[in-house]
């Protein structure tokens, strides 16, 4: 990126757009996020939102955002987004409203609808070509009604519905690869707690036209079982120990945008975590450890870029 | 029938004391419900949660109104509309409170008629919502209250309800509540279980018939932005971040763009201003400030104008 207007982090933006008072958890990484990405993305914008923790951003007649906000079905948070846009591309042909009054249309969905429920719809929309914006700010679970495990679970995580002494049995979907397969305009991952690499993203995107689409890891101290103090140290932490991978797809190719040069071994991320404790206590589970750490070792090992 | 209603903020383990306590009540043969009540609101939100216990099958159902014993784990939700806390509290109603005040000083601030009494806690700390397993100690001060419950019962229900969470949280959890039962042992029995209510005798109010709104006045169209800065969040907190702005070296942007609720402006002068009305008390801010000059006081104290 040459030609951004976020040099560094001084040039961060010191007022928001996003107005407070919404019920989002005291220190909830995915308001985090979406605030910072707001900033950037600028009030001309209007929010699909699929059913999740960030339902409850607008609840009536209440609203964080200066726009328009429409709620849909999990599922359908895409297939609405398509709807909205449809409708301001005719507004624009019948000349009711004018190029400067067109809006950037966003989904907005938890991990629960990207990874899984919406993903079919997203493939849709991506077919398509749909001109909109997708985040998804992924706590790695079904937050909103607990914390079961949903499609962006890690390996080894306990959710309400994995209690066992190993965790989550599955691993944490692809979404990143899955999305980039269908050739987009632009994929890319952010995290509130790297908000200079978000803000780049968040400008790229916006200068772009077609799919574009972010997964923003979200810490959360209900889900993730920590102090909400601690939620941008474990944002940094999963950075740093290459848990979660900054990059972007564009024209093609995937770029890493911060290069973990030394990595931080993968436990200084999970003894942060209740949801990892049992990994650790009443006795350290070196086999389930090991194997968590080599998985992030290989995918870092496959980076030329 | 005993009605037992528990306050406090999500994450403090309301829900699992009325469990605790409901499961005790049913070890020594009650028929029980308990069930927690929050809204959409999570952690650091008033929640609530209440026990129902009857040697008869109970036959209300719904929220309790009029309780014979409320358990507030959280002082600073007296004043708190939206929790409710003295709602229905009557002269047979007891208090009990965890608080740094006394019963006396929450006797002469609620004009109450009923008992009241603080949570005997054992631990010394500086914030009292913080009080670590206060939802156990509210359990066993309950459950000790009521006159009914055995300690066996009360250890049994704490390993029942926590089995899933290990062997040391399950002691950690007893000791607390043993604790809170044995304190409050002279008081055995001061809550007595209210009358049954019955249907017999019911009359239809006299109603003044109000008809509804058209749907463009009872939810009309909203035609401005922000309109969530109408609701204090900043009543969610227990901890108060202070900033020291002889140390803070007004970096511009950390503490503005890590503050998830974006309650964070810089002013002109490039110093932060917190807006107390919406801050959640998460602290965010607190772990980040790179020179540390902003410091977390407990609520009660930063009212009083003490800084740290």
């Amino acid at each position: 990126m040459n030609e951004t207007a976020f040099k560094n982090v001084k040039s961060l933006p010191s007022s928001h757009l996003l107005g407070t008072g919404t019920p989002m958890c005291a220190g909830c990484g995915g308001l985090e996020a979406l605030h910072e990405i707001y900033d950037v993305l600028g009030e001309k914008s209007v929010f699909v939102n699929a059913a999740g923790c960030m339902t409850l951003l607008a609840v009536y007649p209440f609203t964080p955002f200066r726009g328009s906000w429409l709620y849909t079905a999990m599922a359908s948070a895409p297939a609405g987004a398509q709807g909205i846009r449809d409708a301001l591309d005719i507004l624009k042909q019948k000349g009711e409203i004018e190029e400067e009054e067109d809006l950037q249309v966003v989904t907005l969905t938890g991990d629960g609808a990207a990874y899984g429920m919406g993903l079919s719809a997203t493939s849709g929309v991506i077919e398509r070509n749909l001109d909109f914006l997708y985040i998804c700010y992924d706590n790695e679970g079904y937050g909103n009604t607990g914390q079961q495990y949903s499609g962006a679970t890690p390996h080894g995580a306990k959710t309400a519905t994995s209690l066992g002494l190993s965790g989550f049995a599955g691993y944490k979907k692809p979404l990143f690869d899955i999305w980039a397969a269908h050739r987009p305009a632009y994929v890319a991952t952010v995290i509130g707690a790297e908000p200079l690499d978000l803000a780049r993203k968040i400008e790229k995107a916006k200068s772009l036209k077609g799919p574009r689409l972010i997964i923003a890891l979200s810490p959360c101290p209900t889900g993730w079982d920590f102090d909400p103090k601690e939620s941008v140290n474990i944002g940094k932490l999963a950075v740093k120990s290459g848990v979660w991978p900054l990059k972007e797809y564009v024209d093609g190719q995937v770029v890493h945008t911060k290069l973990p040069t030394r990595r931080l071994p993968v436990v200084r991320y999970l003894e942060t975590q209740g949801r990892f404790r049992h990994l650790f206590e009443p006795e350290r589970q070196e086999g389930l450890l090991k194997e968590i750490q080599q998985r992030v070792d290989e995918y870092w090992a496959a980076v030329t870029c | 029938m005993f009605r037992i209603r528990f306050h406090g903020r999500g994450g403090q383990g309301m829900k699992t004391a009325s469990r605790i306590l409901g499961t005790a009540f049913f070890l020594e043969g009650y028929e029980v419900q308990d069930a927690p009540r929050y809204g959409a609101e999570r952690r650091g939100a008033p929640i609530f949660a209440f026990v129902r216990a009857d040697r008869r099958p109970i036959q209300e159902r719904g929220i309790i109104r009029q309780a014979d014993l409320v358990v507030v784990a959280d002082d600073s939700l007296v004043p708190v509309p939206a929790a409710d806390v003295l709602a229905g509290c009557d002269a047979n109603t007891v208090l009990l409170i965890n608080s740094f005040q006394s019963a006396e000083v929450w006797r002469q601030r609620l004009n109450l008629q009923g008992p009241i009494l603080t949570l005997p806690a054992m631990e010394d700390v500086e914030d009292r919502a913080e009080l670590p397993y206060v939802g156990a100690a509210c359990a066993g001060a309950a459950a000790g209250l009521s006159g009914v419950i055995g300690q066996t019962s009360l250890e049994q229900a704490i390993a029942e309800e926590l089995g899933h969470l290990g062997a040391a949280v399950i002691a950690a959890n007893l000791e607390r509540a043993s604790n809170a039962f044995q304190s409050l042992s002279e008081q055995a029995g001061l809550v007595k279980p209210g009358r049954t209510f019955s249907a017999e005798g019911w009359q239809t109010p006299d109603w003044i018939e109000l008809p509804f709104e058209q749907a463009d006045v009872s939810a009309p169209a909203i035609h401005a932005g922000l309109t969530s800065e109408a609701i204090k969040t900043g009543a969610w907190r227990t901890m108060r971040p202070l900033v020291d702005y002889a140390r803070c070296n007004r970096c511009w942007w950390v503490c503005s763009t890590f503050c998830p609720d974006g309650a964070i402006r810089v002013d002109e002068e490039r110093y932060p201003q917190i807006d107390y009305d919406h801050c959640k008390g998460c602290l965010i801010c607190v772990a980040q400030c790179p020179p540390h000059a902003i410091s977390a006081v407990a609520e009660h104290l930063a009212a009083e104008g003490v800084e740290s």
